[in-house]
């Protein structure tokens, strides 16, 4: 509890509460005590009516009935006692609250110490509030040396990424036969015609340039 | 101190103790040392199940401890004191020890004398102490002794009703580890405080 492990030592408190405890027990064994002549007044009040003998046993009944009485005080008397005992208990416990309460202010104030008041933090405050505009100037500054080029060739590059992680979107693949009109026809022949006549060319002026060069 | 508490259950006997040989130490060293240790265990645990913290020896004879009255066998106040001799001594595990009582010294020696059984030993019986008053948040707590052996908090733990001398000596293991102090405030009862 708190402060209380520093010290091994018995204060005048402990000794204090051990004698209210010490009170507590021997009310505790004087209830006890008459708890047994109340049984033994019982038994001998039946064993005389027993015996026919009502007086007696009325004189034992009366009896038991007095140290009932007792019975019923010592209760009383046992839970002011036990009150008192706990409230001195929570006292302690509060003292070492206080006392804990106290040294975390100690350790606050000291802290706050050393960082040099309030004045110091707002001094601190406003130079970092400073540094970070012209941290901000700088970045502003060398965000726009990016050229143009610079962010397409940016937009590109993610585009590819894109593309490899999300693979090329392909057209559907034809489930038949494509069906050509007859001038479809035509126009593919002569297609076909106009290319290798191209082609043929193209051969021509390679074969030449060699001869250029 | 024979006085056996309330008992919820009763007791079971081991199987030797209704087999007549027993009751008799046999003089062949094997028998009687495997002999011994029965007994040991038995007075152990019998007085574990009864509560029962110190023998006084020539009272315990006429219970059923030493005397089985189905077999009508007893064990005579001799072989009791060997047996609890041999407990006593460290190949019994120190399992018991007689208690003197100094002035009496001859008294004693006739009728046998008292003698703590430790089913558990003031060691073990500290630690028992210490592990109820951390479980139960009482440290740093002023306790009587009188409360630990009769108070309510404890009703429920293996040292209610403990023998007031017994507790006395667990404390002082307490106190020697540095985890108890026991005082007194001029009064006549004693108070303990555990760290």
């Amino acid at each position: 509890m708190g402060n209380s492990g520093s010290s091994n030592k018995i204060s005048a408190q402990d000794k204090a509460i051990l004698d209210m405890k010490n009170q507590r027990d021997k009310l505790r064994q004087y209830q006890k005590r008459i708890t047994v002549l109340t049984d033994r007044e019982k038994a001998i009040a039946k064993e005389c009516l027993a015996r026919g003998d009502t007086n007696r046993a009325k004189l034992a009944l009366r009896r038991k009935k007095y140290q009932e009485g007792l019975i019923q005080k010592t209760d009383a008397q046992l839970a002011q006692l036990e009150q008192l005992t706990s409230d001195v208990e929570f006292a302690l416990v509060q003292k070492d609250v206080l006392y804990g309460l106290q040294q975390g202010t100690a350790v606050l104030k000291e802290i706050h110490r050393e960082m040099g008041g309030i004045e110091n933090v707002e001094k601190l405050l406003g130079e970092n509030a400073e540094a970070r505009a012209y941290q901000e100037e700088i970045s502003e500054l060398l965000a726009n040396k990016m050229s143009n080029q610079d962010e397409d060739e940016v937009e590109d590059e993610l585009e590819a990424m894109e593309r490899e992680l999300n693979g090329p979107i392909l057209p559907e693949p034809p489930t038949k036969q494509p069906e050509f009109t007859p001038e479809q026809k035509a126009q593919m022949a002569r297609d076909r015609a106009q290319r290798r006549a191209r082609e043929r060319a193209a051969e021509q002026e390679q074969r030449a340039e060699p001869m250029l060069a | 101190m024979a006085t056996s508490a309330e008992t919820t259950t009763a007791f079971q006997y081991p199987p030797h103790y209704s087999f007549p040989p027993f009751f008799t130490l046999q003089p062949v060293a094997t028998t009687r040392s495997s002999q011994l240790q029965s007994w040991s265990t038995f007075i152990q645990s019998y007085c574990r199940h009864h509560r029962i913290f110190s023998l006084s020896l020539i009272d315990a004879l006429s219970t059923p401890l030493f005397h089985n009255t189905t077999l009508s066998r007893q064990l005579a106040l001799r072989d009791a004191k060997a047996i609890l001799t041999w407990m006593a001594s460290p190949e019994g595990g120190h399992r018991a020890e007689f208690i003197s009582s100094g002035s009496k010294k001859k008294a004693d020696e006739s009728e046998g004398g008292r003698v703590w059984i430790y089913w558990r030993r003031p060691e073990e019986w500290a630690q028992q102490l210490e592990d109820w008053v951390d479980r139960t948040g009482q440290k740093g707590v002023v306790l009587t002794l009188y409360e630990i052996v009769e108070g309510e908090a404890s009703a429920r733990e293996e040292f209610a009703g403990m023998d007031m001398e017994l507790l006395r000596m667990s404390l002082g293991v307490c106190v020697k580890r540095g985890k108890a102090q026991i005082f007194s405030s001029g009064g006549e009862g004693e108070g303990v405080k555990f760290f």
